[in-house]
């Protein structure tokens, strides 16, 4: 601010000058920033207000003719809903086997590409390939790949394993929906790291390994806490993004790709989100959908603010870049 | 010798892990669809399996409602960002900072709960089959964005605003021509996500669209299948490599400028 | 570079989400938004239907018909009820047989009995028997009232045999005078089954389609008991409570179980009648339809059609989808959809699909038509005349629940229940438990 001073008139202004000033200035902000603030209330609010109404009726999507008002019920059957607690219990599977993983991954393949190496453009690109693939096409990758009879894989385990026949997407449909998870985002997260890493004054790694530090060595104790908060990050968006999950399984569904009404994913991948999916496009149920989602809702939001909650220990906000 | 096999070989092999599944794509969509399932190459390179591609799927006639789909998302959402992003980041109101937020916080509302009111609200406007709730998003700005340009622009040095006043130009001038023009970075890789974002979602336009006028996301969800209903994996795989081409080619280009892009406007958080 | 300090975006991410709940609380009900009215007589008729029974010469000559435009819409259940949410419906869709009682009861679609009293094209006489999927007296299917139409039909229980599967088995092909029972269909699906190498040769007895209409297959089985899978009122699945329901849901578990169908846990990337096309599948229930396109390179002089085999010697072979037209209740131009509607169902579209062998006519005048040319036409035709006799029933589909309701629920449980994770007992419990629960949610809707 201190350069703003040099612009005041040279005359100190009086009170009301100043009020005035101020008005203009907020007046100015709330211009500038009116097409958001329009598009919050009636993009965001207003039908999450609506949403919240819906999840209290037994709104259909169709009719209005019945909708009545049903209390908390919905929100009484989530609990009491097998399949959601199945599809919960998936979703948080996944989460555990999907988030950790990357993360390592994510930050393995940033450390490889920062080094001083040839072709690092080539292999940045490599592994950012599979996040800027759109989810279907991500989905015929790995269909095409795990094939039981035209896939690479199972030509592989044959040559180990002769007469395999593995119907990946049948048998182990959590695990390619994992390893598609995590391929897909690396290149995300990896840039991410790469950004961090690059912010780190070259300085401080060099005067570690004057200091007779081994390249391990300086990984763990200068690089790794100078990056927690990129970690934290990637760990946040992670997490929440994970717990969305909702295209990938209904798209790998064993038989011809293609989401029609009667998609169910096997039920090893029937996540929640696909569960709020079918309940509310499928079977109409809006009003007991709109509950799910806002139970999906708070969990997020409980499992952020945790994150936040312990971040104070291991993240290290210590130097300004 | 053992440097440089530390350097390269891990890498190299998670590389090879990574492109090995698009690289059977490749080899797959040059196959004879005889040859899926029993021959592990192709004999013969087919190429005509991405003529087929293109005439069974009508694929010019998708591609094209995809482009101007997100290219027009992309760019009213851009500028209308950059404008909100220019807006937090240089100007003082009271609750600028909970607007902020508010901002931030719409990142962790999951988008399926806010996307079936949105539904539910669009249909009853009679909105659906139509590309309106695209250019709707867009006037609203995306959180992401906003966010990129608050951070991108706060970076600025606050002279060149006072320099402009002293100038007289009103708050809109110094946005588009001081902020706007130095803002290359921050709106090629705004510009980009965005563009990708429509290009490659599936769920939105599968729920809002119809057959006609959907985009190559949801045709390309399908497979391709011979007259009587059979799959064809290879003309399928043929289609996928068409789709996602202009993307890899795009992104082989540009991948250190997107790199720089988000060093520089501090995404990570 | 700037670095943004996360212990601040907390404290924002608290105050947004707060801010989020109270503008959430504050703002108006979405819901009471008002649906744009539509346009009335502009002499456009949207047509909600599947392309390929609906090609673009059939539009044509509809439009030259009835000097009206029409617009084409790819038939797809979440499109349909998205539009009827956006209040603009197509004129004339689409439809199944299991999912018109539900459109009847959410006044979805329109009765068009005054319609077919002054048609000269549709005459009440001349209607075949599968249109009585379409009448609705207030109660239930079957009589009463027109609300739409089949645009063909077939008896849907009957088979095909693919003849080399069984010569690779050493087994003789049924024959095509008498029906099978059901258990000795199963006994002979198993003989004819074939793997080899984990890899499939052929699949022995193939139904309903991925298991999307196992319900339908049900339903006619238990009828030759006087059955239902529901209660009479429709107002509960029961099958644990109902030995023959139990029964005939046991015999077709066990077909999954044998691995002589498609199921789950062993699907096919193809729908049933490409897998036919292909050669491998032995038998295969699908209705006379399916005759027109049996006859592949593979399959061609290795096809024969036999009679619907029967579960308790009560012969039913009634059509399962009766797919056909309706008319929206919400059309703006009654007449014009009616327009559209009669021209294809009794008009130059209808004798074409007469002629083509693609199911039979919805008109008994337009029999005749059928082909018989080639000796599998003629092999077809005469067990088709054998199973007309057979054919003028109806199955009573459930008016609260959606016509895929039992067959997703069915389609989930079954593949724990193959792999061994759940019992039979619990396969069929869930399966009661969440139809009943969609029923429950169905009659709270349309109340009742």
């Amino acid at each position: 601010m201190a350069g703003a001073t040099h612009v005041l008139p040279r005359v100190m202004p009086r009170p009301a000058l100043l009020r005035r000033r101020a008005v203009r200035r907020a007046a100015t902000f709330y211009l500038l920033v009116s097409p958001w603030l329009l598009g919050f209330v009636l993009l965001s609010a207003v039908p999450l207000a609506g949403a919240l109404l819906m999840s209290l009726t037994n709104y259909d999507g169709l009719n209005l003719d019945y909708v009545a008002f049903v209390g908390v019920d919905n929100y009484a059957r989530a609990f009491s809903d097998p399949e959601a607690q199945h599809a919960l219990l998936r979703t948080l599977l996944l989460m555990v086997l999907v988030v950790p993983t990357g993360l390592v991954l994510q930050l393995l393949l940033a450390l490889m590409v920062d080094q001083p190496i040839r072709l690092s453009n080539l292999f940045r690109t490599i592994f950012y390939l599979p996040y800027v693939i759109p989810v279907v096409a991500g989905a015929w990758v790995w269909k095409i790949f795990v094939d039981p009879s035209g896939g690479l894989v199972n030509a592989l385990v044959g040559a180990v394993v002769p007469d395999v026949n593995i119907r990946w997407l049948v048998e182990y449909p959590t695990l390619v929906l994992a390893v598609f998870t995590i391929w897909g985002a690396a290149g995300g997260g990896m840039v991410i790291f790469l950004a961090g890493l690059q912010g780190i004054p070259a300085e401080y790694r060099e005067a570690a390994m004057i200091d007779g530090a081994s390249p391990a060595q300086v990984t763990r104790f200068i690089t790794l806490p100078l990056l927690t908060p990129v970690i934290f990050f990637n760990l946040v968006t992670g997490i929440i993004t994970t717990l969305q999950v909702l295209v990938q399984p209904m798209l790998l569904s064993p038989g011809i790709l293609g989401l029609s009404p009667g998609t169910v994913p096997p039920l090893d991948n029937y996540l929640y989100p696909v569960h709020a999916y079918i309940e509310i496009f499928v079977k109409q149920l809006f009003g007991y959908g709109a509950a799910l989602l806002w139970l999906l809702f708070a969990v997020v939001l409980g499992l952020t603010l945790v994150l936040f909650g312990t971040s104070r220990r291991w993240v290290h906000y210590g130097v300004e870049a | 010798m053992t440097r440089a096999a530390v350097r390269y070989v891990p890498v190299s092999f998670f590389a090879v892990l990574f492109a090995l599944p698009i690289f059977w794509v490749l080899v797959t969509s040059l196959k004879r669809q005889s040859e899926f399932g029993s021959s592990l190459f192709p004999t013969q390179l087919e190429w005509p399996n991405y003529q087929l591609a293109v005439v069974l799927a009508d694929f010019m006639h998708f591609a094209l409602n995809s482009l101007v789909l997100s290219g027009s998302y992309a760019t009213i959402v851009v500028i209308v960002s950059a404008l909100v992003g220019y807006g937090f980041a240089r100007h003082r109101a009271p609750g600028r900072n909970q607007l902020f937020g508010l901002v931030l916080a719409l990142l962790i509302v999951p988008t399926f709960v806010q996307f079936v009111p949105q539904f539910v609200l669009f249909a009853r406007l009679g909105l659906t089959n139509s590309y309106w709730p695209w250019i709707l998003w867009a006037l609203g700005g995306s959180p992401f964005a906003i966010f990129l340009f608050r951070q991108f622009f706060a970076t600025f040095p606050r002279e060149l605003d006072d320099a402009a006043e002293v100038d007289g130009a009103g708050p809109l001038r110094i946005f588009l021509q001081i902020y706007l023009p130095n803002a290359g970075p921050a709106i090629a890789a705004s510009a980009i996500f965005m563009f990708l974002w429509v290009w490659g979602d599936y769920l939105y336009p599968a729920l809002l669209l119809h057959q006609d006028n959907t985009t190559l996301a949801v045709r390309m969800a399908n497979a391709y299948v011979d007259p009587h209903g059979n799959p064809l994996q290879t003309v399928t795989m043929a289609g996928v490599v068409l789709y996602v081409m202009p993307l890899i080619l795009f992104f082989a280009f540009a991948q250190r400028f997107i790199v720089r892009g988000i060093v520089t406007t501090g995404l990570k958080g | 570079m700037e670095e943004l300090k996360l212990t601040t975006t907390r404290r924002k991410i608290l105050i947004g989400a707060g801010a989020l709940a109270a503008a959430a609380a504050a703002a108006p009900i979405l819901a009471a938004c008002q649906p744009t009215p539509k346009t009335g007589g502009s002499g456009k008729v949207t047509v909600m239907t599947d392309p390929n029974e609906f090609s673009d010469d059939d539009r044509k000559t509809l439009e030259n018909a009835t000097k009206l435009k029409i617009e084409v819409v790819k038939s797809d259940l979440t499109t349909l009820y998205a539009m009827f949410a956006a209040g603009n419906p197509p004129d004339v869709f689409r439809v199944q047989a299991a999912g018109l009682p539900q459109y009847i009861s959410r006044k979805m679609v329109k009765n068009l009995q005054p319609y077919f009293a002054k048609s000269t094209l549709l005459k009440p006489d001349d209607l075949a028997p599968a249109n009585n999927f379409y009448k609705w007296d207030g109660k239930q299917i079957g009589k009463g009232d027109l609300y739409g139409m089949v645009k063909d039909w077939s008896p849907d229980f009957t088979l095909f045999a693919y003849t080399k599967a069984f010569d690779d088995a050493g087994v003789k092909v049924p024959s095509d005078t008498t029906a099978l029972t059901y258990d000795e269909l199963r006994t002979l699906a198993n003989k004819v089954n074939k793997k080899a190498g984990g890899k499939r040769v052929y699949w022995g007895f193939v139904h309903s389609n991925n298991d999307q209409w196992i319900d339908r297959t049900a339903m006619n089985m238990l009828a030759e008991k006087n059955q239902n899978l529901y209660s009479d009122d429709f107002s509960k699945l029961v099958i644990s409570g109902n030995p023959e329901a139990t029964k005939v849901i046991r015999y077709l578990y066990d077909l999954a179980a044998d691995g002589v169908n498609e199921t789950p846990i062993d699907p096919s990337p193809n729908w049933m009648g490409a897998d036919f096309n292909e050669g491998q599948i032995a038998i295969l229930q699908y209705g006379y339809w399916f005759s027109a396109m049996a006859e592949s390179d593979k399959t061609k002089g290795k096809t024969v059609m036999l009679p619907a085999p029967t579960w308790a010697g009560v012969r039913r072979d009634p059509t399962m989808t009766a797919t056909g037209w309706v008319i929206s209740s919400q059309t703006k131009d009654p007449d014009a959809a009616w327009a559209v509607f009669e021209q294809y169902m009794g008009g130059k579209p209808a004798q074409d699909r007469a002629k083509s062998g693609w199911g039979v006519p919805g008109l008994k005048s337009l029999y005749p038509q059928m082909p018989q040319q080639t000796d599998f036409q003629k092999q077809v035709q005469k067990v088709l005349q054998g199973e007309l006799s057979k054919s003028d029933f109806i199955l009573q589909f459930n008016p609260y629940i959606g016509e895929e309701t039992f067959s997703t629920s069915w389609k989930k449980n079954l593949e724990p229940a193959l792999k061994g994770t759940i019992s039979f007992d619990k396969f069929v419990q869930n399966i009661e438990s969440e139809v009943n629960t969609a029923i429950a949610d169905g009659k709270r809707i349309i109340g009742g």
